[in-house]
């Protein structure tokens, strides 16, 4: 489980969040939506403290953080129990794929170098690329490069998975196959999904729980059926409208 | 005089001058392995805004990089043992600095100067390297050093080679001037040699040869070493 209470950050001037409280339950998928600048990303990068919040508590399970007197040791702590999803893909540059994954076992989890190698050529077969173990990230296209970013997620077997927009940087053909491999991460996996994006049907189809943020607040929030069908706010049908159709009208 | 160049000459300069060329190589490796520890951490406080380390960093680049480097062999060939003296008299530890040879003031006068340009070195090197790149180390649960040292620093060594290189040539030949400070090296050899014969221009010669030989042996390694380092990078066709 995830929780906000009243999370604030402002980049200067720039209030981004104002003030955000929302509970994320364990094991959920949990889609956040909304326009540019809303601070969805903001919100998400908070959790793992790539952001830090001016003020507000973040916990997660039996992590309980007040942002401002979180110490390096809190935050070491709750990042070994998450992980995240670049919307650029971020992988390492210096490492092959198969590196990339086994990064993170072999060095933060103290996993033994073979059954790291093991664990790693796994998760890439389960993305579909267990033939570009020994690619490195410049030989992929960045479809190949984003599914290898969530074998990297997955292989740590964190509590919580973060998603920052992870098709957003992506072109349109390339799209279906991370969202393909998205599917099937919910249906079989067990930790708790974060995802920040604009694919509307994806958050149809897979999300348990949609958050709608507007201006640095949670305007809506509740199943996708009836966030994403039947919107309540105005705000909300706005946004929407490019995706569904509100209203009736004849030409 | 017969010949304008005696040949025979200077290949015996050149066997005797070979003598020298462990005493420059020595000079150059031992300040550039020094200036690179002093430049990567000069460039790291900076970097991470680390206060009053930060500061202590800055005066040090504007003091490094304005004073000619034969100044500052001698600021550091007068100066220290001063300095020591005061320290001596002060806390009446014996610092022996009366014993100090004249070596360890050149590589520390030469440190100073390199590793302030390292500093600047190693630091558009780091800034070069995409910041998701820590993003993500820290991400999958890594330390900040961990980040640094495994994936950010090795990404920002390749960028930094060409112009490591470039200070390490450079190195090499101001080593030529700490003959100043009475440390016989390559060119100081070559100075004496001279003077016994008055054949100028031969020696001088010889000695150009001989750097010019040192510096493109080292920047074949270099290159070697940039593309040993650089296998998982695309190459830019520009």
């Amino acid at each position: 489980m995830i929780e906000f209470r009243n999370i604030h950050k402002a980049f200067g001037e720039n209030k981004v969040l104002k003030g955000i409280n929302c509970t994320i339950p364990t094991g959920s998928v949990t889609v956040i939506v909304g326009p540019s600048g809303s601070g969805k990303t903001t919100l998400l990068r908070s959790v793992n403290f790539l952001e830090r919040a001016d003020s507000g508590e973040i916990i997660l399970d039996d992590i309980h953080l007040d942002v401002e007197k979180a110490t390096k040791a809190d935050i070491h702590k709750i990042r070994q129990r998450t992980a995240m999803v670049f919307q650029t893909y971020n992988l390492f540059k210096n490492k092959t794929a198969l590196e990339n994954i086994m990064e993170g076992l072999a060095i933060v989890r103290k996993v033994p170098k073979a059954a790291a190698k093991e664990k790693a050529l796994h998760f890439l077969e389960k993305v579909g690329l267990g033939h570009k173990a020994a690619a490195y990230p410049h030989e992929l296209s960045g479809g190949q490069q984003q599914r290898i970013g969530i074998a990297r997620a997955l292989a740590l077997n964190p509590d919580v998975i973060l998603f920052d927009e992870p098709t957003s940087a992506l072109d349109p053909e390339l799209v279906g196959e991370v969202l393909e491999v998205m599917k099937k991460v919910t249906q079989e996996v067990n930790c708790t999904l974060v995802v920040v994006t604009h694919e509307i049907a994806f958050a149809r189809e897979v999300a348990d729980h949609v958050i709608f943020m507007d201006g640095g607040v949670i305007v809506e929030q509740g199943p996708p059926q009836e966030i994403l069908n039947h919107p309540k706010e105005d705000r909300t049908k706005q946004f929407l409208s490019r995706y569904i159709s509100l209203v009736e009208y004849n030409i | 005089m017969s010949n304008i160049l005696e040949f025979s000459f200077m290949w015996d300069t050149f066997i005797h001058l070979l003598q020298f060329i462990p005493v420059t190589l020595f000079l150059a490796i031992i300040s550039m392995i020094l200036a690179s520890i002093i430049g990567l951490a000069s460039a790291i406080v900076q970097l991470r805004n680390i206060p009053i380390l930060k500061q202590i960093a800055t005066v040090y680049l504007l003091i490094g990089r304005a004073v000619p480097t034969m100044v500052m062999l001698y600021i550091v060939y007068f100066g220290l043992p001063i300095l020591l003296l005061v320290f001596t008299d002060k806390t009446g530890i014996d610092t022996g600095y009366q014993h100090i040879p004249p070596m360890v003031f050149a590589i520390a006068g030469l440190t100073v100067h390199t590793g302030a340009y390292l500093t600047e070195i190693f630091r558009a090197a780091i800034l070069s390297i995409d910041k998701g790149q820590m993003e993500a180390a820290l991400s999958v649960g890594m330390t900040w050093f961990q980040g640094f040292y495994r994936i950010i620093f090795r990404q920002a060594a390749l960028v930094a080679i060409p112009l490591l290189a470039n200070q390490f040539l450079g190195l090499i030949k101001s080593t030529s001037i700490v003959f100043t400070i009475t440390v016989i090296e390559l060119l100081g050899g070559a100075k004496i040699a001279s003077v016994e014969t008055y054949r100028y221009l031969e020696t001088y010669l010889v000695v150009a040869i001989m750097y010019w030989s040192i510096s493109i042996i080292f920047e074949k390694l270099f290159l070697l070493a940039e593309q040993k380092l650089g296998i998982f990078k695309k190459e830019a066709n520009i």
